[in-house]
């Protein structure tokens, strides 16, 4: 569960995802506790946990067991076991904030390959949000949105200079462009951590860190560290099919 | 994980706004440059930043669907 909470920690803090409890989760990470408050406000991010829920479900796991979230945030072979019917039946049942007609095209035409990943739910929509044709729609423009999916999605990174409170790492961006997303080569770039938080005190370069909204999660196995680059590389190609066969923002 | 929000732009200076979601919280620095939204627009907000512009008819079925999710939200528990 602490794994769970660690990567989603920093959009709650910021507002964008799950209930208006800021403190507490950062309590509990820093005091390693997982207890039943912190199940119940895991329990109410909107969708994070439906997520967690339907991969358990398909595996015969606990929501809360390590290989759960593990697949939903970085991805393992929990995923393969989710039947397509039922994500299909997820996405409208379930994330009810998306547009049917938009979930439906997503599975339509990518002939029922999307995975219930979070970098996928990221990109993807991404990709089926609207957004207008016209002058507002600059390269600076272009710009943002990829900083934007770049922040939400799970990246990461390979430590190279450990501070106080920030890291170094070596990490690769999306890029947005007319042909699509793709990542870039890797460049420096500074994150925040919380060495309060296990394992971060005792963090050293050449650790691969995953990273979300620019704060560093927890640090990852070689294993976890090839299944987010794996994963990550499937979903970029998943939501290019996407955008080139016409399913993307400007329509 | 960040979800898709609908709400709206109660004000908006310079590209930056304050909007209100259908979930009754609100976000004070939104950028809405990308969707050039003012003041009484419905936008759909991703993290921080509105990707698309919704018509009032839409926004009203956005808010609509929300609602269900707040109610399954608290009847659906493992």
């Amino acid at each position: 569960m602490l794994f769970h909470a660690k990567h989603a920690f920093m959009p709650n803090s910021l507002g964008y995802c799950g209930p208006d409890e800021k403190g507490q989760i950062q309590r509990d990470l820093e005091k390693d506790r997982s207890d039943e408050k912190l199940v119940q406000t895991l329990q109410k991010f909107e969708a994070a946990y439906p997520f967690l829920r339907l991969i358990a479900k398909s595996a015969g796991r606990q929501v809360f067991d390590y290989s759960v979230p593990e697949a939903y945030w970085l991805g393992n072979r929990l995923l393969d076991l989710v039947p397509v019917s039922d994500f299909y039946s997820f996405s409208h049942h379930e994330i009810k904030g998306r547009d049917p007609k938009k979930v439906r095209e997503v599975f339509r035409r990518l002939d029922g390959t999307a995975p219930p990943h979070h970098t996928f739910y990221v990109m993807s929509t991404y990709a089926t949000t609207v957004v207008p044709d016209g002058p507002n729609v600059t390269n600076q423009s272009k710009g943002r949105i990829a900083e934007v999916v770049d922040n939400c999605r799970i990246s990461w990174g390979t430590v190279r200079r450990v501070g106080k409170d920030q890291l170094q790492v070596e990490v690769s961006r999306v890029n947005v462009d007319d042909g699509g997303l793709s990542l870039a080569r890797p460049v420096l770039k500074k994150v925040r951590y919380n060495p309060e938080i296990r394992p971060f005190g005792t963090v050293k370069c050449g650790d691969v860190v995953s990273i979300h909204w620019n704060y560093a999660c927890d640090v990852l196995t070689a294993r976890q560290a090839r299944n987010i680059a794996r994963y990550t590389d499937a979903d970029i190609g998943l939501v290019n099919r996407l955008m080139k066969s016409g399913e993307g923002r400007n329509h | 994980m960040c979800v898709t929000r609908a709400g709206k732009v109660v004000s908006a200076s310079h590209g930056r706004a304050r909007v209100e979601f259908f979930d009754g919280r609100a976000l004070d620095d939104v950028d809405v440059s990308v969707v050039d939204a003012k003041k009484g627009a419905f936008v759909e907000v991703f993290g921080n930043l509105a990707l698309g512009l919704l018509s009032p008819a839409e926004a009203r079925r956005r808010k609509e669907a929300w609602i269900e999710v707040v109610k399954a939200a608290g009847a659906v528990r493992d």
